[in-house]
């Protein structure tokens, strides 16, 4: 069960580390909704 | 405006946050009507809360009806907060930001109020209601009743129809946290919901307990938990205009969250009968969860960077700044407690209260008062007024860190006085000025509550109000995003990434019905297999009564005091008896395992106390344990204790069942043999737990029934250390006896009214030492008088010095004619052998059939006044009747004279 779990998780954040390290258009594509979010926010405001 | 959404292979045909048109509207009237719900439900269900801790403090306090009792009141507190307080509080913000996150209005203006007065007028006014009419479900976080858990699911259900199909509808590309957050939230909770409040209902004991630990932890993890966090990763950004500072980490705390949160569940029964491995599963996942909330932590706090003026300056975001740096504390503070070292000291104790206030109130409440007091501000024609807000702020802070520490501390102490071996009771005295303390840290959160409320509708007027300040300011991190470089063709060949939200959509389903699996339905399986194996074939099954009885045990909170499950810990094996086996709770729908101790562990209580006990203490504790803090239930009786209703002989019946099933089957004989020693060490961490069905070391002490090992406790024969035990013997009879005895021992105390027989006037007997330690250790059969085996053998001793003490003149024995002995010897022989024996020491024939057992006159020697009151009126409440009709005076004048005879030389009496 520990086993199973720890290998679960690791793997799985090794795998977005991975990613995420090797691919930098990954990581403009993950970061992009929170800029988004700024201009809905941005677009109500001005309403 | 071109946007990297835009700019991906298969998208441009998709709506986006910038795609866009006229903005999509918002139900400004459904977000007024939830906030206005949330305050109301808040400030009732706090109300409640105070009651609930007060009555800690004053028990008897509003006791007198079965609708305000503790248990209740605690029932509706949490329900309240949960559904009442934060649901609404949620729901007003989702209203607020699912149009802003998806670019469209939530599905249905009708809808939206069908689903206000479902959750209002469906779940949280009847689920107060009926948990105060006494009916409710007995699992924590699952109190409402099943009728009201139907209106929950539907209430889901809508949720995601409201709320989530948006989204779908939008098709967006970037999704931003929040809304992972809110629709993983609704989703999760609408399938753990069910399976978290139904399933313990049909499936029994330590299998269903394993259900109930995941949703104790799935309410938190997946109700409160993602609509909190989705809150700050709105407000932060929007009211600082910078864009938090990593989606990704975001992205990794949300599916780690979500991972590891359901995972946790079984930590709330670590050295239970639960399968070790699904224990010792949740306690990774727990450590994990640590490691996850660091990370989401720092990316909130690495999005204030800098900000530290607009934190002290906008009150709504110090609300959620101080929500974040609670939520920090708080979940480090649970990942330690789950440790097996730290759980086996803190678990049951105030400290988990403490824990759960400072995750419900420090970390939940403070980032939703901060998303309302946010949107407030933002809603056309509301604005709220900063100085109460700011006073709201600060008075919330300062109560509910009082509140924190204090449950802390006295988590703490109530936890060193039950690795000791004091009396169970004085854990309760222990902590009785930080209860209080307690009651008053609730003051100021009310008032901090009271305050944000009025400063919501006390804002200035609409005319008045301005625009929000930032609202005109570019947000330089959008304005450096645009600029930069695109990189949408580099993101040419990865159209795959389009469809990553449907895999993790995916991957989050497989993770939830993974921690099923593995902490609920795999040891689920063990355990039933363990209990075919084990059990005793001749179990039985609790009667009609009894079963009744359970119902009115559950439905008034008895659980969340009591617990009934002994724990594979060498200190609660010395204080309650063996750990106990999944068979034991094979009959439970649904499992009463509890996960708090106010007063001891019930699963023993089989033989412990006797009847006409058991009714005292419920009718009115205090009339039979001086300090007791357990609240009265004068309504399972007709006006006095000797008059309980067939629901008090139902609850009655139910006590007494607990633990027969065990001490019938043999199941201990072998292991009755030792007892468990101070030393002994836990014995869950020596191995699996099929160990628990061999080897543990039962004490004697606490698993009731007449024990022949009785020690002799004798008083100190030096006159200093009998003077110290003398003193010391008179505060612990105050204590412990005095409320059936009385103060002077004379037999008169306030539960005496309603016992019989009564308790003895120990002022009217000599007693030897052996007859007051079997009494002592034993109880005394047929009567009120329970075991005090659980006082350490010095306080016992010193009870047996103070009663000496209290001895009076006049039980010496017969110096009467030879004459008047000889017919009272013909006389005992003739009317009283039969029960007292030849010699007087009570072992006649029918003796065995006695209870309580005639007496023992060389063990007990009553005064001669005694002797007489007892031959001409009997002992009410026994086998012995009056001897007034059938003899003369001078007949009864010669037994009481041969009886004395009987006690021996004097010298003999202070020592036997």
């Amino acid at each position: 069960m520990i086993n199973l779990i720890v290998i679960l998780i690791s793997a799985i954040m090794l795998a977005l580390l991975l990613v995420w390290w090797r691919w930098p258009a990954f990581r403009a594509w993950i970061e992009a909704p929170k800029y988004s979010m700024l201009r809905q926010e941005h677009r109500f405001d001005d309403q | 405006m071109t946007t990297l959404a835009q700019n991906l292979p298969g998208q441009n045909e998709q709506a986006n946050t910038q795609s866009l048109g006229a903005l999509p509207s918002i139900e400004y009237d459904l977000i007024r009507a939830h906030v206005f719900a949330s305050l109301v439900t808040l400030v009732i269900s706090v109300l409640f809360g105070i009651l609930v801790a007060a009555k800690f403090s004053f028990p008897e306090f509003l006791g007198g009806h079965g609708w305000l009792t503790w248990g209740r009141l605690r029932y509706n507190h949490t329900q309240g907060i949960f559904f009442g307080w934060l649901g609404n509080a949620f729901l007003a913000f989702f209203y607020y930001v699912v149009p802003r996150l998806a670019n469209r209005p939530v599905l249905s203006r009708r809808l939206g109020w069908l689903l206000f007065v479902i959750w209002n007028f469906g779940v949280v006014l009847p689920g107060w209601v009926l948990v105060a009419a006494g009916f409710s479900q007995p699992l924590e976080w699952a109190e409402f009743p099943l009728v009201v858990d139907a209106f929950v699911v539907l209430a889901f259900i809508l949720m995601v129809f409201e709320f989530v199909l948006p989204f779908l509808k939008a098709r967006l590309s970037d999704l931003y946290v929040s809304a992972w957050y809110i629709i993983g939230g609704i989703i999760f909770t609408m399938l753990a919901y069910p399976v978290g409040n139904l399933v313990p209902e049909l499936v029994p004991g330590a299998r269903g307990a394993a259900f109930s630990g995941l949703w104790i932890h799935d309410a938190v993890g997946l109700f409160v938990t993602p609509f909190a966090a989705a809150i700050a990763y709105y407000v932060i950004p929007a009211t600082t205009r910078r864009a938090i500072f990593s989606h990704f980490l975001s992205m990794v705390g949300f599916w780690l969250l979500f991972f590891t949160y359901p995972l946790n569940g079984t930590h709330h029964y670590v050295y239970s009968a639960i399968p070790m491995a699904a224990q010792k599963g949740a306690i990774v996942a727990s450590v994990y969860l640590g490691i996850a909330v660091i990370l989401v932590v720092t990316n909130w706090l690495l999005s204030l960077r800098g900000s530290s003026g607009t934190v002290s300056k906008d009150v709504p975001l110090r609300f959620v700044w101080f929500g974040v740096l609670s939520y920090l504390v708080v979940s480090l503070q649970g990942s330690v407690q789950a440790l097996m070292p730290v759980n086996r000291f803190i678990h049951f104790t105030d400290w988990v209260i403490g824990h759960s206030h400072l995750a419900m109130i420090g970390f939940a409440s403070f980032i939703a008062l901060g998303g309302i007091a946010h949107l407030w501000q933002r809603t056309p024609g509301t604005r709220y007024n900063e100085r109460m807000m700011n006073w709201s702020f600060w008075l919330l802070a300062i109560g509910l860190t009082l509140m924190v520490a204090d449950l802390t501390i006295a988590g703490l102490v109530e936890a060193e006085v039950w690795q000791s071996s004091a009396p169970w009771i004085d854990s309760v005295r222990a902590v009785g000025s930080y209860w209080l303390v307690r009651t008053l840290s609730g003051l100021p959160i009310l008032a901090g509550f009271l305050l944000f409320w009025i400063s919501l509708v006390t804002g200035p007027k609409l005319s008045e109000a301005t625009k929000s300040e930032t609202s005109s300011e570019a947000s330089e991190s959008v304005v450096a995003f645009e600029n930069a470089s695109p990189v949408s063709d580099k993101l040419s060949s990865t159209g795959w990434l389009s469809y990553a939200y449907v895999v993790a959509f995916g991957a989050g389903v497989g993770f939830f019905a993974l921690s099923f699996l593995v902490l609920a339905i795999l040891p689920g399986k063990e355990l039933e297999e363990e209990v075919k194996r084990v059990a005793p074939v001749t179990m039985p099954m609790l009667t009609a009564s009894e079963q009744r009885g359970r119902v009115v045990y559950g439905r008034d909170g008895c659980a969340y005091c009591h617990t009934q499950q002994v724990r594979s810990l060498a200190a609660d094996v010395r204080r309650f008896g063996a750990p106990t086996e999944p068979w034991e709770t094979k009959y439970d729908y649904p499992q009463l395992w509890g996960t708090r101790r106010i007063g001891p562990d019930l699963s023993r209580e089989f033989n412990l106390h006797p009847r006409d006990w058991q009714l005292a203490h419920l009718y009115n504790p205090r009339l039979v344990v001086r300090d007791s803090v357990m609240p009265p239930y004068p309504w399972l009786f007709d006006g006095s204790p000797s008059q309980p209703t067939q629901e008090g002989l139902d609850v009655l019946a139910y006590i007494q069942s607990l633990g027969r099933a065990r001490q019938l089957s043999g199941f201990d004989r072998q292991m009755l043999a030792a007892s468990v020693l101070p030393g002994t060490s836990d014995m869950a961490m020596a191995g699996e737990p099929s160990a628990r069905a061999t080897p543990p070391n039962v004490p004697i002490a606490m698993t009731g029934g007449y024990s022949f090992s009785a020690p002799v406790l004798h008083a100190s024969s030096d006159s200093a250390d009998l003077l110290e035990e003398v003193s010391r013997g008179g505060t612990l009879f105050a204590a412990n006896c005095a409320s059936c005895h009385g103060s002077d021992g004379t037999g008169d105390g306030k539960a005496s009214a309603s016992l019989l027989p009564k308790p003895a006037n120990i002022t009217a007997a000599r007693f030897s030492d052996e007859r007051l330690s079997s009494v002592l250790w034993n109880g005394v059969a047929g009567s009120a008088m329970p075991p005090w085996r659980q006082l350490p053998t010095e306080d016992l001793r010193a009870l047996v010095a103070y009663i000496h003490s209290l001895h009076v003149p006049g039980a010496a024995p017969s110096t009467h004619d030879v004459k008047t002995l000889d017919e009272g010897k013909s006389l005992f022989a003739a009317n009283c052998a039969s029960c007292h024996g030849d010699t007087g020491a009570g072992d006649g024939p029918t003796a065995g059939a006695l209870a309580p057992s005639p007496t023992n006159f060389r063990l007990k020697k009553p005064t001669q006044g005694r002797a007489w009151d007892v031959l001409e009126n009997g002992v009410p409440g026994t086998a012995m009747p009056s001897w007034q009709s059938q003899l003369s005076a001078d007949q009864r004048r010669a037994l009481v004279e041969f009886v004395r005879s009987l006690y021996g030389p004097p010298q003999e009496n202070s020592r036997q």
